[in-house]
């Protein structure tokens, strides 16, 4: 296919770049009050289990119930079982905390239970750390979520002492309600 | 033949070609054949698809790996026709959920595709199994087909180093990485026939491997001592499969011909030998400091004689053949855990 001495003509090796859509996002526009709100957390980081395990105390001091949900698979059995449960919990929360995205694979799956979220029609934040911002957000986009509410969180959580974690915790805390649409 | 992608027009010096790659983000660094609507259409007539024909749809940024794209990105790495069909069949493989090509292309960890080619293509296609298999040897197959494979995950699946693929120190196998197994010196079925395909298939296995992990002896003869040597070898205090869920993942083991042949007299049965090595692949509780011993006595990894095995099973234990003659050497291909290897019979036109 040469056009002459100087050129060639060759085919574009990549994709088509995927359409810029995004499914609705959610916000709860009242108060804390009787309210359920999920905490989706993933075994494998402690400084997250702690952040989580201090916003469920102070949703419930501000009048919410609560429900957590552990998942720790991506495939297998105990990954169906993991979604299975992130199905039911989307189901019975009027809105959701998903984290952490703190590494590759368990940042792309917090974004996909959070996508579950969305997908019951309920508001939800997605928690990641920094270094994983730009991850979160291609995530979302490339599963039509452009949208998606995402709280960031410093970086690194891990070898943090407990009363630095506590104090991430306190500080981000009004951030999540914000972000979830709760109003006074 | 009709293309849908978009022509461009380019250089036809190979040095701006090759750095109009790098300005494009188009290939891995190193220089590339261009995509021209011969080369293309070359490997389109060994296809046994149309070209618009969806393979798969390629994380991270879900790309639409339609044939004739799989073929440009094939025709850039030199694949040949007859070799096309591995490309297709790999890209299947990696598309099946339990793959887990989402969390493998977007992690933090080395993990890659590795190609693992059973079948009678070996030879004809230059697929390494012998001495230097693993890089060095340099069959046009081997180096071809993986790197076909990696610049289907750049350029249709949009893998960026540091963007969308978080791999904190990547490893060599990101730019391809194929090997065939020595069957003809094996002691035992072929992989992929104990996978339940033919001797006469052409078969692609796609396992996630976070790297080659190289073990070594010249003191015991004894193929138990050596097996017993290797499972401890592979399960090591930091591997991935002390992190996730005990029943997934595989380990594949590599083992040269000469130890091949030692092995197959004790366990004339692979899955008597994968046994063997489950069994021993364990590490004492106690290796582990008190903050990670926690962990693993909460999630029920320890045993009542205070072991932690590697794998539950073994079936997660994969042998097979390959490398030189010179005997001395394994090598493991430690799995990301989080995924289950996959095989695909390769597809010929008719």
């Amino acid at each position: 296919m040469s056009t002459g001495t100087n050129t060639i003509w060759v085919r574009r090796p990549t994709a088509p770049p995927a359409g810029d859509v995004s499914a609705p996002t959610f916000r709860l526009e009242r108060p804390l009050t009787g309210l359920t709100i999920g905490l989706r957390t993933d075994r494998a980081w402690r400084s997250w289990q702690l952040i989580a395990s201090v916003w469920e105390e102070y949703l419930r001091r501000d009048g919410a119930q609560t429900i957590a949900v552990e998942t720790g698979a991506q495939i297998g059995q105990p990954a169906s079982g993991d979604r299975k449960q992130i199905d039911e919990f989307a189901g019975q929360v009027d809105a959701a905390i998903v984290g952490l995205g703190t590494c590759g694979s368990c940042t792309t799956f917090t974004i996909k239970d959070a996508v579950t979220v969305e997908e019951h029609e309920k508001p939800v934040v997605a928690i990641v750390c920094e270094e994983f911002t730009v991850h979160a957000h291609n995530v979302a986009r490339h599963v039509g979520h452009s949208d998606m509410n995402v709280l960031v969180l410093p970086y690194p959580l891990e070898a943090r002492p407990t009363e630095e974690l506590q104090q991430i915790a306190r500080d981000y805390y009004p951030k999540v309600l914000e972000l979830l649409g709760v109003t006074v | 033949m009709t293309l849908a992608s978009e022509r461009v027009e380019i250089p036809a010096d190979a040095l701006l070609q090759y750095e109009l790659s790098l300005e494009n983000h188009w290939g891995d660094g190193v220089p590339m054949l261009p995509a021209t609507d011969d080369a293309v259409g070359a490997l389109l007539a060994a296809s046994p698809y149309p070209a618009d024909h969806v393979v798969c749809v390629l994380p991270p940024v879900n790309g639409v790996a339609t044939v004739e794209l799989v073929a440009i990105n094939a025709a850039m790495a030199g694949v040949e026709p007859a070799a096309f069909g591995l490309v297709l069949a790999a890209l299947e493989a990696i598309s099946e959920p339990e793959w887990n090509a989402f969390g493998l292309t977007t992690t933090t960890s080395s993990v890659f595709p590795m190609l693992i080619v059973n079948g009678p293509c070996r030879d004809d296609l230059g697929i390494d199994y012998r001495a230097s298999c693993m890089g060095g040897a340099g069959g046009r197959g081997s180096m071809t087909i993986g790197r076909a494979v990696a610049l289907c995950l750049r350029n249709i699946g949009g893998q960026r180093a540091g963007e969308t693929t978080k791999s904190v120190f990547g490893q060599p196998a990101r730019f391809g990485f194929c090997i065939g197994e020595w069957e003809e010196r094996s002691p035992w079925p072929s992989l992929a026939q104990r996978r339940g395909f033919a001797a006469d298939d052409d078969v692609v296995t796609v396992h996630g491997g976070k790297g080659t992990f190289p073990m070594a002896d010249i003191h015991n003869d004894d193929p138990r001592d050596l097996l017993y040597l290797i499972a401890k070898s592979i399960a090591y205090p930091l591997a991935n499969m002390y992190l996730g869920n005990v029943e997934n993942g595989e380990v594949v083991v590599a083992f040269n011909p000469m130890w091949a042949e030692r092995f197959g007299v004790a366990f004339p049965d692979a899955d008597d030998l994968a046994a063997y090595l489950q069994t021993n692949a364990w590490q004492p509780i106690d290796l582990w400091p008190e903050t990670n011993a926690e962990l693993l006595r909460n999630r029920g990894r320890v045993d009542g004689h205070g072991r932690v095995h590697l794998v539950e099973r073994p079936d997660q234990i994969v042998p097979i053949v390959c490398g030189g003659l010179g005997s001395l050497h394994a090598i493991a291909l430690p799995s990301f855990g989080e995924s289950t290897m996959q095989s695909k019979r390769v597809v010929r036109s008719s």
